[in-house]
């Protein structure tokens, strides 16, 4: 079947199945931007933002969610624009094997636009949902204290 | 794998959804984590809740009420604001992560009592009650469980819970790494006036028969200051019965509760110091 979604910003027409996750239907279409990890809402490489929430896209049927704004990490910025999280996090190295960058980017950018000054138990928090297997955490959390004080010094 | 011939419905009224759920092999979608975790092959149709307007949270007189359709992530977002059931958000706060939390309904950490709910052990010793669509007696959370009231075709409208500020209410969690589901949920309510215990209910999931409240416990507790005598005698009468299981034994984790449940005594000793 064929389904009009709103993904960063632009009205698209996905092909997909009615079971289908929102991570199968976006992958499906060609957002490969959103990682598939687990597909069991544990590691967080799949997040997109559900009208500025993060959310485990494996977790949520795409149907479910067809009236509802999506963002995926293309939507926040993109190779020749990237966002100040984006930069952050390769200054600080905080990307080694990049796989769940993706969805890092998408809880920092998230905590960051609700809280634009948070503490490092904040930034524990709103990564909880969020696994990485090569940096480790110590430099991403680093990458958006960093992030946090470029968006702030920007906004003085 | 999910079926290809999966039917959607989007009803925009109670009584519509549920004449949809009676059918056979539809069921409601409320944020979807259970379903896509546990009954996606035998489906037949998913009746998806977001236009029914059940995603409120207001205070109504002495009441709190929690729409079904409520993210944990709302109700968590909503004690922080009015700093309420600090209890309540705790638990809340500890099950699952940011993102599913985001996801996850009230609604949906009831309906067949999930094994990964954080939600009833607080909710029953906080003596709140559920709305019901399909029935029309408000019941007490404790007696939809225990009166099957969970097993029949209904929908879960809102949670009201009384907005007491003398009550306190502490919850534990215990498993051993943060994305296991809980092994047990202990919750308990005190009301305290002039250190004196006034009242308290005391509620352990995870055990047999869902969930079991300690109602010896409690009367050892009530009317009673925190001594140290009161408190034994109150954990004299607190025995959760486990199930066997592969992982811990029965009586591994009623030691482990039994000291979750003195941590418990000893942080109201804190508060009421």
């Amino acid at each position: 079947m064929r389904q009009v979604f709103n993904i960063n910003s632009v009205e698209k027409e996905l092909l997909l199945n009615p079971g289908d996750t929102l991570l199968q239907t976006l992958r499906d279409n060609g957002y490969t931007e959103v990682k598939c990890g687990c597909s069991e809402g544990e590691c967080g490489a799949c997040l997109v933002l559900l009208e500025d929430m993060p959310v485990n896209s494996c977790q949520v049927f795409a149907l479910s969610v067809k009236d509802k704004k999506i963002t995926t990490l293309k939507g926040i910025g993109t190779i020749y624009h990237p966002h100040k999280i984006q930069k952050a996090f390769v200054e600080a190295g905080a990307d080694q094997c990049g796989f769940c960058t993706p969805g890092m980017v998408i809880a920092s950018y998230a905590l960051l636009k609700k809280n634009p000054k948070p503490t490092k138990q904040e930034i524990n928090e709103a990564l909880d949902g969020n696994l990485c297997r090569c940096t480790g955490y110590v430099k991403i959390v680093e990458a958006v204290e960093k992030a946090a004080t470029e968006i702030a010094s920007k906004n003085v | 794998m999910m079926s290809h011939d999966l039917q959607w419905y989007y009803p925009e009224k109670i009584s519509e959804a549920l004449k949809l759920i009676k059918k056979e092999g539809i069921i409601l979608h409320a944020g979807g984590t259970r379903i896509l975790k546990t009954e996606a092959r035998n489906l037949k149709g998913l009746v998806d809740i977001s236009h029914l307007r059940l995603n409120h949270i207001r205070k109504e007189g002495k009441n709190i009420i929690i729409g079904a359709g409520c993210t944990l992530s709302d109700v968590i977002n909503y004690c922080k604001k009015t700093n309420s059931f600090a209890g309540l958000c705790m638990a809340l706060a500890e099950a699952a992560s940011t993102p599913l939390r985001n996801r996850i309904t009230v609604g949906g950490s009831l309906k067949d009592f999930p094994v990964w709910s954080s939600l009833y052990s607080p909710l029953i010793a906080l003596n709140a009650k559920l709305e019901l669509a399909g029935i029309k007696e408000i019941y007490s959370v404790e007696d939809y469980v225990k009166k099957n009231i969970i097993k029949t075709k209904h929908i879960i409208k809102q949670i009201i819970i009384k907005d007491d500020t003398d009550v306190i209410c502490i919850v534990r969690r215990f498993n051993i790494v943060r994305f296991e589901y809980p092994i047990f949920n202990l919750a308990i309510v005190f009301k305290v006036k002039n250190k004196i215990i006034m009242d308290s209910r005391i509620v352990i999931t995870g055990v047999k028969g869902r969930f079991h409240r300690f109602k010896l416990s409690e009367k050892a507790l009530n009317g009673n200051a925190l001594t140290e005598e009161v408190i034994a005698k109150s954990n004299e009468y607190f025995t959760p019965k486990f199930h066997t299981d592969y992982k811990y034994s029965p009586e591994y984790r009623e030691h482990v509760a039994k000291v979750y449940f003195n941590d418990i005594v000893n942080e109201l000793k804190e508060v009421m110091k």
